[in-house]
């Protein structure tokens, strides 16, 4: 497709995101603010996976720390959320840091546990420290602007998740993205060519962790009751699935991936707790016949009569 | 004077003993080859010096600095650069960010990335790939794999290149011009060059020194003309000769 055609498809596609809150009901609102949170959730996931090779499982987990942190703090101290937030979000990329210090030199399957553990005992710690937390009751946390308005809230996220967004792509674009890619493709190569790898690893874990804790904030102040389901492995998977179902290593697959789930998983929410299943086997087609999932397949529809050597390429550098 | 030496340089791994006390200097400029039959040892040997393995006993100096505990990227930051058996270009990304790679691994001070595009395509002219910018690396055949990784290690601005087995795979006008790149790398990079070679032919024409590894051991050292006579070399690659 031409470049100018893409634009044009991106402003319409953005014209009608902007027109949402005018164009939905109530409820269908509350479900576009939960995807933007998604969104934002997947797509920092996939600077994890998808750009430099780490399969993390306590994605939700940062999460869940921002949202506590920042909820904590606002109930019991009464300070502002809008200034909470960012403490969450700054805990959240300590844990992330401190996580990724200790086993990102491991890299692989190894990183997968030990993320797998932690998401775990983050679960636990939250279910368990009622006194501070409020254990599996929830914790009741205040509004973020002070009165209630989902119009309001949409915009905020939406503004949110344009900046993250923005934000990803210009890293991914440039000299650290290129990095992070080297280490995706080929560590023992990146490494004898003077790339720190672990260095490379634990900065994009430490973005992305502070992301998602910025992101779970967001969530808290929004529903006004956070639960420790936050951090448990359902939500974690389901952040796998948008990412993998949309297109692991693109940036626009998690966006894709986020919204077609989030919608689809609100009609077939009469199967209760089975719509997860449902995920995994869309997951595991997509694995099997379309391993780069929605926008991989769109792709591959779009440039399959051109020659292999002459694929538009997303590189900056041109020759 | 040596610009890179080892000094008893012994790796075992689990119950095999891969090198065994070996000891190899190589002079500013010289072009030095190491040759052995299969499972000699030689490919440990480079990734000792390389730092992807820490030697058991021994140590390695580069320019009279001790660097044996050095890892990978900080050995190629003070100017080792390797090129692989079996290529290892990174296949998602383009010959150019390929480069590129090598370039911003430099971390250098400047930030002017039109500067760096310019050095890349330099790298990548050097090669003859200069045509094969914007195409993804694993859409490369073997020889432009490996003298895409060729270029990626020059970018690096390296003293001293490792090179395992440049040759394999290759026919004889392939084998010809990739001898020309490495007579050129010497001449217009003044790099020195350790080399690794499984059959002995071309690099007796070109090496200035030969190293011999055979079960972990030196066994000879010494121009090209006097290792091929060595009657232990001829042992090692034919077996023992009187029965």
């Amino acid at each position: 497709m031409k470049k100018s055609n893409k634009n044009l498809l991106l402003v319409i596609f953005l014209g009608i995101v902007v027109c949402l809150p005018f164009l939905l009901d109530d409820y269908w609102l509350h479900v576009a603010i939960l995807t933007l949170f998604y969104v934002i959730m997947a797509s920092s996931w996939n600077l994890l996976a998808g750009y430099t090779g780490q399969v993390s499982f306590a994605h939700a987990a940062f999460a869940a720390i921002g949202a506590y942190i920042s909820g904590i703090l606002s109930v019991q101290m009464s300070i502002s959320p809008l200034i909470t937030l960012l403490f969450g979000s700054v805990i959240a990329a300590i844990f992330g840091l401190g996580l990724g210090l200790l086993c990102l030199k491991m890299g692989g399957i190894y990183l997968s546990l030990t993320t797998l553990g932690f998401s775990e005992i983050v679960h636990i710690i939250i279910k368990n420290e009622y006194e501070i937390t409020r254990g599996t009751m929830g914790l009741e946390v205040p509004n973020l602007l002070g009165f209630y308005s989902k119009t309001a809230y949409f915009y905020i996220m939406l503004l949110v998740t344009f900046i993250i967004i923005f934000f990803l792509a210009k890293l991914i674009k440039s000299d650290h993205g290129l990095k992070f890619k080297s280490v995706l493709n080929d560590e023992l190569a990146a490494s004898s060519i003077g790339i720190d790898t672990v260095k490379v690893r634990v900065i994009a874990f430490t973005i992305s962790s502070a992301i998602a804790g910025f992101a779970g904030g967001l969530y808290g102040h929004y529903l006004l009751l956070i639960t420790p389901e936050m951090s448990s492995l359902s939500q974690m998977f389901m952040i796998l699935a948008m990412t993998i179902i949309g297109g692991m290593g693109t940036l626009s697959g998690p966006i894709a991936g986020a919204v077609f789930l989030q919608v689809l998983s609100e009609y077939i929410r009469i199967f209760g707790k089975f719509h997860l299943l449902l995920f995994g086997v869309i997951s595991l087609l997509v694995i099997k016949f379309a391993p780069g999932g929605i926008v991989g397949l769109y792709r591959k529809i779009t440039q399959s009569k051109t020659d292999p050597l002459k694929i538009e390429t997303q590189s900056k550098y041109d020759y | 004077m040596w610009k890179l030496k080892g000094e008893n340089i012994s790796k075992s791994f689990g119950g095999v003993t891969a090198l065994k006390e070996v000891n190899f200097g190589i002079k500013e400029g010289e072009i030095v080859g190491l040759i052995g039959p299969n499972g000699a040892g030689k490919t440990t040997l480079f990734n000792v010096v390389a730092g992807v393995y820490r030697p058991d006993k021994g140590s390695i100096y580069l320019d009279d600095e001790n660097v044996t505990n050095l890892n990978s990227h900080q050995l190629c930051r003070k100017g080792i650069a390797r090129t692989f058996q079996i290529p290892r270009p990174f296949p998602e990304l383009t010959c150019l960010e390929n480069i590129m790679v090598s370039i911003i691994g430099r971390e250098e001070k400047i930030h002017n990335s039109n500067e760096k595009l310019k050095e890349a395509k330099k790298f990548l002219k050097f090669v003859d790939l200069d045509n094969y910018g914007n195409i993804l690396a694993k859409n490369l055949n073997l020889i432009q794999k490996k003298r895409l990784e060729v270029a990626r290690a020059l970018a690096t601005n390296p003293k001293i290149m490792l090179l395992d087995e440049v040759f394999a795979g290759l026919n004889n006008t392939e084998i010809r011009d990739a001898v020309k790149l490495i007579e050129r790398m010497k001449n217009e990079f003044e790099i020195t060059q350790f080399w690794i070679e499984h059959v002995m032919g071309v690099i007796m024409e070109i090496a200035e020194r030969i190293i011999v590894l055979d079960n972990g051991e030196k066994i000879s050292e010494g121009k090209p003309i006097e290792v091929a006579r060595d009657p232990k070399v001829i042992e090692a690659y034919l077996g023992d000769t009187d029965v």
